[in-house]
């Protein structure tokens, strides 16, 4: 797409690839704790939200 | 700039999973309570073959005896219901908050965690989500997050039939990997092969199977079933374009240097 080179976000190379793994790992690991963890609590404080998200649940 | 960036997409994930929560209220949690109705109706009958009441009761426990109690509980014509709220002791609402003040909760977190991953393919293909292109965005993270994989797994309503939870979970999680990874060659690949690819990778999934019930009766009537899939598919639509262009939104407004 011709709009990456009107980049909103103005970020160094090494940066922009530092702020993407962070964001991955972060965004991953809530939402893995949201939708897929195996805590009990977890599960019922989530529990309508994993199955109007579709997770896998029960 | 790094932690503006993470936290743009928090704040866009925030305001999407309060849409969300009040999307779901219209019509998918309506018919996850209904549900429960059908489901709660057999407890008394399967209330002897049940373990004794101080045995814990977590279902997605990874020990054996619990897996054998949940596969057979799955495989059960007569779903008992678990882990619902106020139904046992152990689990329960976390910080004893309302049934409604967990799912907003947990939509609060799942849009702020979808929002961080949609923010980190932006950046990791250089291909940043702006208010332009956001609502793209957002189609695909539905694409890849909820109508591929239901291609196999539909959204179920609390009570339905399903196989080993472990199964579907990694069924899932490789069904949203490969429809991303392949939704990511077949959009913004150029070159013939990758588009190839990519809808092999699509399809991977599909051809493999996901992992299905032996017995597909349930208590609760298939018609639920069928308004519950296209509800929860409808509203996570609504989520993920709402998120994509406020995600896109914020980036355009705050973060142009």
């Amino acid at each position: 797409m011709a709009t990456s080179t009107l980049s909103s976000v103005t970020l160094s190379l090494s940066d922009r690839i530092t702020a993407g793994f962070l964001a991955l790992l972060v965004g991953g690991f809530l939402v893995f704790g949201t939708g897929l963890a195996n805590s009990a609590t977890i599960h019922d404080t989530a529990h309508d939200v994993r199955h109007s998200f579709g997770f896998p649940c029960h | 700039m790094i932690v503006k960036t993470l936290l743009a997409a928090v704040v866009a994930g925030l305001i999407a999973g309060v849409f969300m929560t009040g999307a779901q209220e219209l019509r998918v949690v309506p018919l996850i309570l209904h549900a429960e109705e059908f489901e709660n109706a057999e407890q008394p009958a399967v209330q002897p073959a049940t373990p004794p009441a101080g045995e814990q009761q977590q279902h997605s426990s990874l020990s054996g005896a619990a897996l054998l109690g949940e596969v057979l509980a799955a495989l059960s014509p007569v779903t008992p219901a678990y882990a619902h709220e106020g139904e046992h002791e152990d689990g329960g609402i976390m910080f004893g908050m309302s049934r409604f003040s967990g799912t907003l909760l947990a939509n609060l977190v799942a849009g702020a965690g979808f929002a961080l991953l949609l923010t980190a393919i932006g950046l990791l293909s250089n291909r940043p989500v702006t208010f332009a292109n956001g609502v793209y965005w957002g189609a695909c993270g539905w694409l890849a997050v909820h109508l591929l994989p239901a291609i196999g797994l539909p959204p179920e309503l609390p009570g339905f039939p399903a196989a080993e939870l472990q199964d579907r979970q990694l069924w899932w999680i490789a069904t949203v990997l490969l429809s991303g990874a392949g939704l990511y060659l077949l959009a913004l690949r150029g070159e013939m092969i990758a588009k190839i690819a990519g809808l092999v990778l699509i399809a991977l999934p599909h051809i493999y199977g996901a992992p299905q019930p032996l017995d597909i009766s349930s208590n609760v009537p298939a018609v639920l079933g069928a308004e519950f899939a296209v509800a929860a598919l409808a509203t996570t639509l609504g989520f993920w374009l709402v998120l994509g262009v406020v995600l896109g939104f914020i980036n355009d407004r705050f973060l142009k240097a």
